[in-house]
């Protein structure tokens, strides 16, 4: 069994590396059929690995044979547990689905995009399982790398700027990542987990260990987009070409939050700072970025921006559910982490048969346009309503856990996670119902004039192809709580320095409809609002504007003020860190 | 001096951060970005130096000869891979936006024009 | 932002960060003094069990070997996005002229250039060859060796001009090599799974110290960066070259 563990990277390696080599002499379908095949080999593994160690316990792997010595751990190690594996084997599925769903999408050129998502495969895999510091950076960087080419693939104007603004600011990232391993190593000489955690707690309150995990965090919070540190992903997301934007969302800004919560619980458990740091200040930075995600996304007419915004507000809800630091957060993180990605995954995907078989992703612009293809139109609903808060399935369960949490008091919890639910779910419900079902206003001066940029993707595929993988993640996501809930008992048993907690728990049973009805309520009222007296527009219109201002205002699209947000964030946790 | 070497990283993220903040033009921020990340080639590498200890290197002098720390050494070989391949892919980009439309100057470079509706 | 309100906020920002950067550096170990038990534990360990006198080689082909695959496909991955963004619209082909810019006379190469270009070119591929190969014993490795070398390719377009660099370099051989490295240094983690190993034990002979062909499977794993670097960095260099390429048709510009 314990054979499989190097094989989850090196299935997917070989294959990419295999595709390079030959790539000039083999046909285009061979290279989607290798890359399909690999991916789903390496979820396979992955899935038999969190089965095993469900059952007979954690494995460790030790590569090149060198086995920790008395007082030095001498190579690197994977250390798997239900919770990595079964993150890692989402991942491969993830991956499947979109290479299925980018069937021929990528032609031109010998096969680089499967060898890149081969690459970008193998590395979130490698990140999920490794249990060395400077391992976890390497694949940190082969993950980013992956994702930089990919998101300047259509090399238009926007997506070259907005990958620009993706690269530094995930650089400066990795920087900050690599001083705070620097760090750590300076301290305890070793890069192992558990042997850095036994030196954090023989070192006690220390200003390098505390600093390293300022960097650390800092680091792995830009990649997971919490506030300060997100404007790169509503960029990023947006423009690259949607199968990419699908494992963008989806996975690779949750491997980030996994490496913080892996980071918390594994390395830094004994350190008293970081760990009261976590539960308060992972808790406001989680609420302000549910918050001012969710805002951003009610303002956006760009599909693929709305859809990026909505996962910066999903991100903060699960960095909410990690601050309470117990077994029920946690679980709750891991339920929402694979629900979101499951039900954010096919939402890029419509877009992306938007962008494919209309002129664009614009709200206003695509009006009614999307009545030939309406069974798209059907999952988009969907998809509106588990993002909403549908009382069903894997995202459902990892609210209710969230929402139960009681590290800062329910009530502040469960409304911050009930404002992003409600809001993004209601945001998407919109743009479903008035692209499918021609609902809204016609005539609005203000928003005909400034229609985002034209733009298309190849439409090669017929819709059922690109429909079936976005229909078969809304089934997976779809299965019942009960399962995930029984499934994250035993994973959340591995990680022992958690607070106990309930992995039945859930919250009040009508908070999930209030959720639905706000979904509903929000939408219609933005589509109906010519029906509404003018007096009332005007007042909501004197409320809001201000709020709307101020909070777009912050988003400037620019890298410079992004950098500068970055600095005053690492200075806030510095300042917290010292006060703690 | 004991702590110089820890300053001196320190400064030299610090004052990358300055000119990436300022920048005006693309290849100059990418040219900041090298010196945010040789602060991290000072920070290894001062970590794993010795007083009077040779290169990790048994050739002229026999094994168990005080050296410095060679784990250091390896992690900046690796580093210095990810900096050549982020700048190559940087270099890259920017070369296509300064052909896709005449300015390099990161200030006048978004994304998006239009930023939501309201 | 205005310019200058960002420099406010990056000097607040700074000032916050000042004595925090101040603590950290007084509470980490003096400079010159360094807790060094896993350094010191490869320095012992290294001659011993792998017959080999450079111990960062030991470090990044066998004791972290892990490491030294990620970088490898790490660099893989920008090359292959290099390429797939530098080629965008221009294509692959082949056989196409040096671009020339209008107002700018064509000078011939001075010969002092073509000289230098030729006299040196042999030379630092030989040097690139001895770096690779004393990866073992020396300060060296198959990753800087190849950088030296992929880098004395361009001295072919230096001294010979832009025909002669697209003859001498198609794009296939480096893929080819780039993949085919790659590949091979990730059969050298499968091989010692097949012979019933662990991913990347090193069960081969080790050979004797200070020899060139010491350190069993790290020979090999050497090697195969070495090719894998080449194909890569030379690939790169290509593709930049391949800029100053004269446009085709009107839509490439």
């Amino acid at each position: 069994m314990t054979a499989l563990v190097p094989l989850t990277i090196a299935v997917p390696l070989a294959v990419a590396a295999l595709l390079i080599a030959i790539a000039h002499f083999i046909p285009p379908r061979l290279a989607d059929a290798a890359a399909l095949l690999a991916a789903l080999a390496s979820a396979a593994i992955c899935a038999v690995l969190a089965i095993h160690t469900m059952q007979h316990g954690a494995l460790t792997y030790w590569f090149g044979g060198w086995m920790p010595r008395p007082g030095v751990v001498l190579g690197i190690g994977f250390g798997i547990d239900p919770a990595s594996a079964g993150f890692a084997a989402f991942i491969g599925l993830l991956i499947a689905a979109t290479s299925v769903f980018a069937w021929g999408f990528f032609d031109e050129v010998h096969a680089h995009f499967h060898v890149i998502m081969l690459l970008f495969l193998a590395a979130m895999v490698g990140f999920c399982l490794t249990r060395d510091l400077f391992n976890l950076f390497v694949w940190f960087e082969v993950m980013s790398v992956a994702a930089y080419a990919l998101t300047a693939y259509r090399l238009e104007r926007p997506s070259l700027a907005g990958a620009l603004n993706f690269v530094v600011v995930n650089s400066i990232a990795s920087f900050m990542m690599l001083g705070g391993v620097a760090l750590l190593y300076a301290r305890a000489s070793t890069l192992d987990f558990e042997a850095l955690r036994e030196a954090i707690a023989r070192a006690g309150d220390d200003p390098v260990t505390t600093g390293a995990f300022c960097l650390l965090a800092a680091a792995l919070m830009v990649k997971a987009a919490i506030f300060p540190f997100h404007f790169w992903l509503s960029d990023a997301h947006a423009v690259a070409p949607s199968p990419v934007s699908v494992i963008f969302s989806a996975a690779m800004v949750g491997v980030g939050l996994f490496g913080l919560a892996k980071l918390t619980l594994d390395v830094f458990p004994n350190a008293t700072a970081p760990q009261s740091f976590a539960q308060g200040g992972f808790a406001a930075l989680g609420g302000l970025t549910a918050v001012i995600g969710a805002t951003m996304c009610w303002m956006q007419r760009h599909l693929k921006r709305m859809l990026a915004f909505s996962t910066i507000s999903h991100l903060g809800i699960m960095l909410l559910g990690l601050a309470s630091l117990s077994a029920t957060g946690f679980g709750g993180m891991l339920a929402y982490l694979v629900g979101h990605g499951l039900v954010k995954g096919a939402l890029f995907m419509l877009a992306g048969i938007l962008l494919a078989t209309q002129p664009g992703a614009d709200e206003i612009t695509l009006r009614g346009r999307g009545r030939d293809i309406f069974p798209a139109g059907i999952a988009m609903a969907v998809g509106a309503l588990l993002l909403g808060g549908l009382p069903w399935g894997i995202l459902d369960a990892g609210t209710q856990l969230i929402g139960a949490t009681s590290s800062l008091g329910v009530a502040w919890i469960e409304g911050t996670v009930l404002f992003g639910t409600a809001v993004t779910g209601a945001t998407v419900l919109r743009a479903a119902l008035r692209i499918f079902l021609d609902l809204g206003p016609t005539a609005n001066p203000e928003e005909e004039q400034s229609p985002t940029e034209e733009e298309a993707e190849v439409a090669d595929r017929p819709l059922w192809l690109m429909l079936a993988p976005c229909v078969f993640l809304l089934a997976l996501a779809l299965i019942p709580g009960e399962a995930a809930r029984r499934f994250l008992t035993v994973a959340v048993g591995f990680y022992p320095k958690l607070a106990p907690g309930d992995l039945a728990a859930s919250g009040a049973e009508w908070l999930p409809w209030l959720s639905v009805f706000l979904v509903v309520a929000l939408a219609l009222s933005e589509l109906l609002r010519d029906r509404f007296p003018t007096r009332v527009l005007v007042a909501r219109d004197a409320l809001l504007r201000p709020i709307f201002f101020g909070v777009r205002s912050l988003h400037t699209g620019l890298v410079g003020d992004y950098v500068v947000w970055l600095m005053l964030g690492i200075a806030g946790f510095a300042c917290a860190l010292a006060v703690v | 001096m004991s702590v110089l070497p820890w300053l001196v990283a320190a400064w030299l993220f610090c004052v990358g951060i300055y000119g990436i903040v300022t920048s005006r033009n693309f290849v100059h921020l990418i040219g900041c970005l090298s010196v945010c990340q040789s602060s991290t080639y000072v920070l290894l590498l001062g970590i794993g130096y010795q007083w009077g200890a040779v290169a990790p290197i048994f050739y002229d002098h026999p094994p168990g000869t005080p050296a410095v720390d060679p784990v250091v050494q390896a992690l900046v070989l690796t580093d210095i891979v990810v900096g050549a391949t982020v700048t190559a892919l940087l270099l890259a980009m920017a070369l296509q936006v300064s052909r896709k439309h005449e300015t390099l100057d990161p200030q006048k470079l978004r994304p998006f024009i239009d930023e939501g509706r309201r | 932002m205005s310019t200058r309100l960002r420099l406010a906020l990056f000097a607040v920002a700074q000032l916050c960060l000042l004595p925090a950067i101040w603590k950290i550096a007084r509470a980490l170990p003096p400079f010159g003094n360094p807790i060094e038990i896993y350094g010191r534990s490869i320095d012992t360990l290294g001659p011993p069990l792998r017959h080999i006198s450079n111990m960062v080689s030991a470090v990044n082909f066998d004791f972290r070997g892990l490491d030294t695959v990620g970088e490898e496909f790490m660099l893989l991955c920008a090359v292959t996005g290099a390429v797939t963004l530098l080629r965008g619209i221009r294509g692959e082909d082949r056989g196409a002229k040096a671009e020339r810019l209008p107002g700018r006379p064509l000078l011939d190469r001075a010969e002092s250039t073509i000289l230098v270009a030729r006299v040196f070119a042999p030379l630092i591929l030989l040097f690139g060859l001895y770096m690779v190969l004393h990866a073992t014993v020396t300060p060296g490795g198959g990753f800087q060796g190849g950088v030296i070398i992929a880098s004395g390719l361009l001295l072919v377009y230096l001294g010979e001009g832009y025909d002669a660099w697209r003859c001498l370099a198609p794009s296939r051989v480096f893929d080819a090599m780039e993949g085919g490295g790659s590949l091979l240094f990730l059969l050298c983690g499968l091989g010692p799974m097949a012979a019933g190993g662990v991913f990347m034990e090193n069960l081969l002979p080790l050979g004797s110290i200070k020899d060139v062909f010491s350190g069993g499977l790290i020979v090999i794993e050497n090697a195969s960066v070495a090719i894998a670097v080449i194909g890569g960095f030379a690939m790169l260099f290509l593709e930049f070259m391949e800029e100053t390429r004269a446009a085709e048709t009107e839509n490439e510009r």
